[in-house]
This record gives structure tokens, sequence and C-alpha cells, in this order.
């Protein structure tokens, strides 16, 4: 019994004592690595401060002027060139509104379709058509014409095309 | 047990005798008593062992568990390097553009006792340096001292180059240097400082504290573009002109802050006693001059301003009052007369339009040189500016303020400013009525200037209306720039020479403001001893020289401020800027 006794607490002390020594080494090589991180940072760190003054130097009004002079040409902003503001831009005409590709297809509207009289037929006619085509998927006239044919007039056109595409 | 001991004892045992096993002996009397009182005794010894080694590892367990605190909180007790915080903060535009940086520069010293092989050693190290003398470097290298300076200050190739040679004894010391990018662009304002990055100048010396505490950078009002905007158009002036120097600033209106500040010509405070290669005979000293605050000058001309505002705000002139500028007026030993006259009773638009001295001089005796000196005390132009640069001077004014001192200083003569001075009480006329004091520091954003009501509004508003006059129609029509609206007034200043004004030495300037309906920005531009030349017809005046260059200055930064050009034409713009005394009449032109 006695010396079972002795045997478990020879193990847990030589345990303990490796386990502590372990522990200490992986601190002092942590230290190190921190150390060595840190040192390696201070030296970036002056680095970009030298980069930074660098930078400065290289990108100072009076280089970026005879540059420009020399590869760009670039003038001052001449005081016509502001007179218009984004207020003065008249607004686009209202853009028409998202034509599926199967009414444009359709004959049912004679003319090009999106045309700016489409909004002023009368409801009654225009509304339950587009709302049945567009119910209605339509892979068959979709495939008959390359959609890619017409540039789309807007996002969503777009949108519609690609979707169609696919 | 005894009869053991007595056997083992007797020198005469056999050699492997051991006396045989037998039972315990159980002693009994004295030594049963002895035993005893050793087992006792080692009873109360291990006892006290095993509380010792109990309580350290009690304290064990405590320590590990309850006391170990988190890893962070052992952080301290670690050696960790740290980087060696630099001397002085950096210098920033209000951009963020470095304007000064404190950059490592190691100084390479020798250790010549440790030289092996001095020959070679100077011969590598002059092919690294090759203005280094070779006699020189071997000398030191010989020298049998223990520490040499070979060079100081090394740029970070030269250093790789050093270290490259892989001499033994060589080593290096770690030193600061200041660096200024821009170079002369913002040397007046900056400043430089002396080997050990004490600040000899500028900011650097004024905020050398600042400096030294702060390890964020600091960030000046000024911005690197319309200081280089600034001080080409002033540059080019002086060049256009053959002119001694100059000097200009811009100025925000409404927050007192300086956003350029130039003045001609100046010095590269990475070398500031070197001679300038370009122009060898302008001394170190004169570069160094900073006109902006340490000139005071008779500014001539564009004092007028503050004559006109002064007479607007006392009451003692409204914009329909006249004053006779038919003869030039004799006072004492001076004569006041007008360049250009136009020999007739002038109204007051018209005297700063046509800048009439004899109707200013009039104005102002009509004012009164008490309320004259107290108008000008309260715009500061009768003490020092107050600016984060160590480099002010104080004005000069007369002890004794005569009538003819109030006449002259009605139009500049007579009282010496700061052209920092001046623009910050222009700006104080046009932007409301507030005198605000002049800046070099960004201040924190959110944090509102203090002002100090010196004019009325409406007297602001009516200088406003004037100094669009005189780019409109008087003096100053070569300021103009199409759209942007710009209000100023010229000055033409002949300059002191001994006892007298000297007719060919000028001193030339404008002060502009833009947009004059709504100010924001304000420009002086002076130019020291300008010449005629063939473009400007003989002329060498405030309207030829520096008129032109506000122009030029005001198209340029516009865009770069973010103000909208309006159409000049516009009923708006022509109602805003309306002065209803001159409504109907001809303008005539200047």
């Amino acid at each position: 019994m006695i010396k079972l006794s002795t045997l478990f607490w020879l193990v847990l002390v030589s345990t303990t004592g490796f386990a502590m020594f372990a522990v200490k080494y992986q601190v002092q090589s942590f230290e190190e690595d921190l150390n060595r991180t840190k040192k390696a940072t201070i030296e970036e760190e002056h680095a970009i401060r030298t980069d930074e003054a660098e930078w400065a130097y290289l990108t100072r009004p009076e280089t970026l002027d005879e540059m420009n002079r020399r590869y760009l040409s670039l003038a001052p902003i001449a005081t016509k060139q502001l007179r218009t503001t984004l207020t003065d831009i008249p607004l686009r005409a209202p853009t028409p509104a998202p034509v599926d590709v199967a009414t444009a297809d359709t004959p049912i509207e004679s003319g090009p379709p999106a045309t700016p009289a489409e909004p002023i037929t009368p409801a009654s006619l225009q509304k339950p058509t587009g709302v049945a085509e567009r119910a209605q998927p339509a892979p068959a006239t979709a495939t008959t014409k390359p959609v890619v044919s017409r540039r789309p007039k807007s996002l969503d056109e777009l949108i519609a095309q690609v979707a169609a595409s696919r | 047990m005894i009869a053991t001991q007595r056997f083992e004892d007797n020198p005469c045992r056999p050699r492997h005798f051991k006396p045989p096993p037998c039972a315990a002996i159980v002693p009994d009397g004295p030594a049963k008593q002895a035993l005893e009182a050793c087992r006792t005794r080692l009873l109360v010894t291990g006892a006290l062992f095993a509380l010792v080694f109990a309580v350290v590892s009690l304290r064990l367990v405590e320590i590990v568990l309850f006391e170990g605190g988190t890893a962070e909180s052992q952080l301290g007790r670690l050696r960790i390097v740290t980087a060696p915080v630099p001397s002085h903060a950096d210098i920033v535009d209000r951009n963020g553009n470095v304007l000064a940086a404190t950059l490592d520069s190691p100084s390479l010293y020798a250790n010549p006792k440790q030289i092996v092989d001095a020959d070679e050693a100077t011969r590598k190290l002059v092919k690294v340096f090759p203005n280094l003398g070779a006699a020189e470097v071997y000398a030191k290298l010989t020298s049998g001292k223990s520490f040499v300076w070979i060079r100081r200050h090394l740029t970070p190739a030269e250093q790789y180059s050093v270290n490259q040679l892989g001499i033994p004894g060589l080593e290096f010391e770690h030193e600061e240097r200041r660096v200024y990018p821009d170079a002369a662009l913002t040397s007046h304002v900056v400043g430089y400082t002396g080997i050990d990055n004490a600040g000899f100048a500028g900011v650097e010396r004024a905020l050398d504290g600042v400096l030294k505490e702060r390890r964020e950078p600091l960030q000046l009002s000024l911005d690197v573009r319309l200081q280089y905007i600034l001080h080409e158009e002033l540059q080019r002036v002086i060049d256009d002109f053959t002119a001694k120097g100059g000097a200009g600033l811009i100025m925000d209106v409404n927050s007192g802050q300086i956003l350029a500040m130039a003045s001609l010509p100046d010095f590269d405070p990475n070398r500031p006693g070197a001679p300038d290669p370009g122009n060898p005979t302008v001394t170190v000293a004169d570069r160094m001059f900073n006109r902006n605050t340490l000139g005071v000058y008779e500014l001539g001309s564009i004092f007028k301003i503050f004559t006109v505002a002064m007479a607007l705000d006392y009451g003692t002139s409204t914009l329909t009052s006249t004053y006779d500028a038919t003869h030039p007026i004799s006072i004492g030993r001076f004569t006041i007369s007008d360049y250009h006259g136009k020999h007739r009773v002038l109204s007051v638009p018209e005297i700063l339009m046509y800048s009439s001295n004899i109707g200013a001089a009039r104005m102002a005796a009509a004012t009164g040189g008490q309320k004259q000196k107290e108008f000008l005390g309260r715009l500061g132009l009768l003490k020092a500016p107050k600016i984060e640069i160590s480099e002010v001077a104080e004005p000069h004014f007369p002890a004794r303020w005569r009538e003819v001192n109030t006449m002259t200083i009605a139009f500049g003569h007579g009282i010496s400013v700061t052209p920092l001075s001046f623009a910050t009480a222009a700006a104080a006329l046009v932007n409301g009525g507030f005198l605000l004091p002049a800046t070099l520091v960004k201040p924190p954003a959110g944090s509102a200037p203090q002002g100090q009501q010196v004019i009325s509004a409406k007297t602001s508003e009516q200088m406003r209306k004037l100094m669009r006059l005189v780019v409109e129609h008087g003096t100053g029509t070569m300021a103009a720039a199409p759209g942007y609206l710009v209000g100023g007034k010229t000055g033409t200043a002949e300059k002191v020479s001994g006892r007298h004004y000297a007719e060919r030495k000028l001193l030339s300037s404008f002060v502009g403001v833009f947009p004059i309906n709504d100010p924001k920005y304000l420009i002086l531009a002076m130019v020291d001893e300008p010449h005629p030349n063939k473009q400007s017809h003989g002329y060498a005046t405030g309207g030829w020289t520096a008129a032109p260059a506000i122009s030029r200055i005001v198209q340029r930064i516009a865009p770069l401020l973010s103000v909208q050009p309006v159409d000049e034409t516009s009923p708006e713009v022509q109602r805003a800027l309306m002065v209803e005394s001159l409504q109907g009449k001809r303008i005539e032109a200047y």
C-alpha cells in the first residue's frame, strides 16, 4: 500500500513538474514571439512613416503639376464648365412601362412597341391584355425571336431579357 | 541492543559476524522513556512539516485557481519591446497631407579601435559617400579614439549600403530628423528645426511644446493645393514685374482660418541656411523673413476700406455723402493729391471706386482722429497679430494722432501694419461685422469660432456692395473672375525711402473677397517694388499687378473650394449688390 501511494505521488510530482516547465517554456517562447512581432511591427511602422513622407514628397503639387503638364495636359476647370448644374439638366422623358417581350411581338398594337402613345390608349382596352399576357408565362413566343435583338430601354427590361434568355 | 552494540563496538569481533536476529528487546526503565521522547519529537516535527507543506500546497491552489487572473493581467510583467515615440508629432495640412514628419535617420560612427584595415574601410566608405574626403576619413579611422562620427543623418539607402560593406567597427546611432516633403512651399508657416529637432521658426517654434507632447499629427488649417496656387501666382507676378518680393494669404472669412499663406522669396526648411541656386543674390535673412506676419507696411489705398467703413459705421457719412476732391489738400508739409484724380466732388462710393486720397482724407477728417484710432484699435490693427507663429511684428503708428495723421492714415500712409492684421480686419468688414482671430490650426469639427462684433451688419453689407463696385467699375476691374463675384480694393503705396516717399518704389496690393454677395474667402496679394512692364503700359499699381493675380487665383481655387459660379447679370445678383445711391446714374469708368 505504501509503495502504491509513493508511486502515485511520484507520478503526480513529475507530471506537475513537467507540466509546469512545459508551460513556462511555452510562455517564454510566446514572449519571444511577441517581442519579435512587436519589433517587426515597429520596423513596419517606421517604414510606413518613411513611405508616408515619401508619398507626400512624390505627390507634392509641384510634381503633380509637372507630371500633368508632361503626360495629361489637364487644365483647371473653366467657369463655363461649372455654369450648368444638375438642376439645369432637364429630366428625362418618362420611361415607358416595362414591356414584355411577348407584348412587343404581338401584332395587336400596330406600330413600334413602347411608343409614348401607348399610355394614351384607353385603359379598358390596354389593361386586360397586358395583365393577361403578363399572367401567362410565354416561353413559346419568347424563343421564337432572339431576345437580344433589341436594346433594353430600362433596367427592368434588361433584367427581364436576361431572365428570359436563361 | 546493548549487547549488539557492545559486540559491534568490539574491534576484535570476527569480520563477517553479525549478531543473529532475535526478538525485539522491549526496553524498560529510562531507555523506554528516552525512546518515547524521541517518538514524540519526531511526531511534532513531522506534523510541523506536514502543516507547512499543506500551507504551501493550499497557497499554490489558491494562486492557480483564484489569483491567477487573466492572461492580459500578466502582460505588465512581460518585457515587451515598445516603439520609440518620435520626439515631435507630425504636421499635416487640412486634408492630411504631410507637411513635416519625424523620420528615423541613423547616424554612422566608427570605433577606430575595432577597425582592422583602415585603408580598405576608407576606400569602401568613400565609395558609398562620394563627398566624404578620403584623407579625412582615414585620419578619423586611425585616430585611436573609441568614437568618431563618420556621417550624420543617413538615408535608408545609405544605411543599407553601409551594412552591405560589412566593416566591423562601424555602428549606427539612432537619431531623428525632421523632414519637410513640400520644401519651400509652406516654409514660412511650418518653419524649420535645428539639428536636435528644436523648432526655430514658424509653427515648429511657436507650438514646439505641443508637438513634443502630441502623438497624433497636428492638423493645420492650410490647404496645400491652395498654397501651391497662391505661391505660383505670386511668383508669376514677381517675375512679370521684376519685383523684390511678395506676400499673400487666403483666409476663410467666416472662421478666421488661414487656408494659404506665402511669402516670397522663401527658403527650403530642409536646408534652411543653404543659398538659393536660382537666385544667389538674395540673402538668407531676406528669404526667411515672413512678410505676412513679421513685415509691417504702409499698405496704401487698400486701407480706404477701413476709412469708409468707419465713416459709415459712426454715421458721419452715408452712401450719398459727397466730398470735394477738386483740389489737393495742403496740410503741414504734406500735399494730399489724387493719382488720376477726377477733380470734382465725389460721392462715398466714388471715393472708393476711383481710390481718391483727397476724398478719403476728408472723410476721415470729418469723422475725427479719436474715433479713427478707436475704430482701428477695435479692428485689432494697433497691436501685433495673434497667431500660431512666433514671428509677429507690432504695428507702427503715430504716438500723437494729429489731424495730418488722421488724413494720411485714411488712405493707408502713416500707419504700418502686417498683411495678416490687415486681412483679419478686412474679413470682419465683409463677413457681417465679426472680428475672428486668425488661426493656422484647424479647429476640431463642430467648434464655432468666437467672434466679436466690430461693425454693424448693415455697414458690412454696404462695404460688400462698395467693394463689388471697385471691381465692376473702379480701379480693380482686372481682379474680376467671371461668375465668382469678386469684390475688393486696390492699393498702391509709395515706400518710404529715407525721410521721403519714393515714387518709384511701390508696394502694390489687392484685397479680394469672393463671392461678395455671400463672402466666403478673402485673398490678399502684395507685391514689393514691382516695375512696370510692356503689358502693363507703364503701370505697376495694385490694379495692374496684384489684381490680375487675384483674378487668376479665384478662378483656380473656386472649383477646389466648391464655390458655384453664378450668372453675374441675373436680376437676383444685381439686386443683391445694388447701390441705391448710384441707381440711374451713369458710372464713369476709372
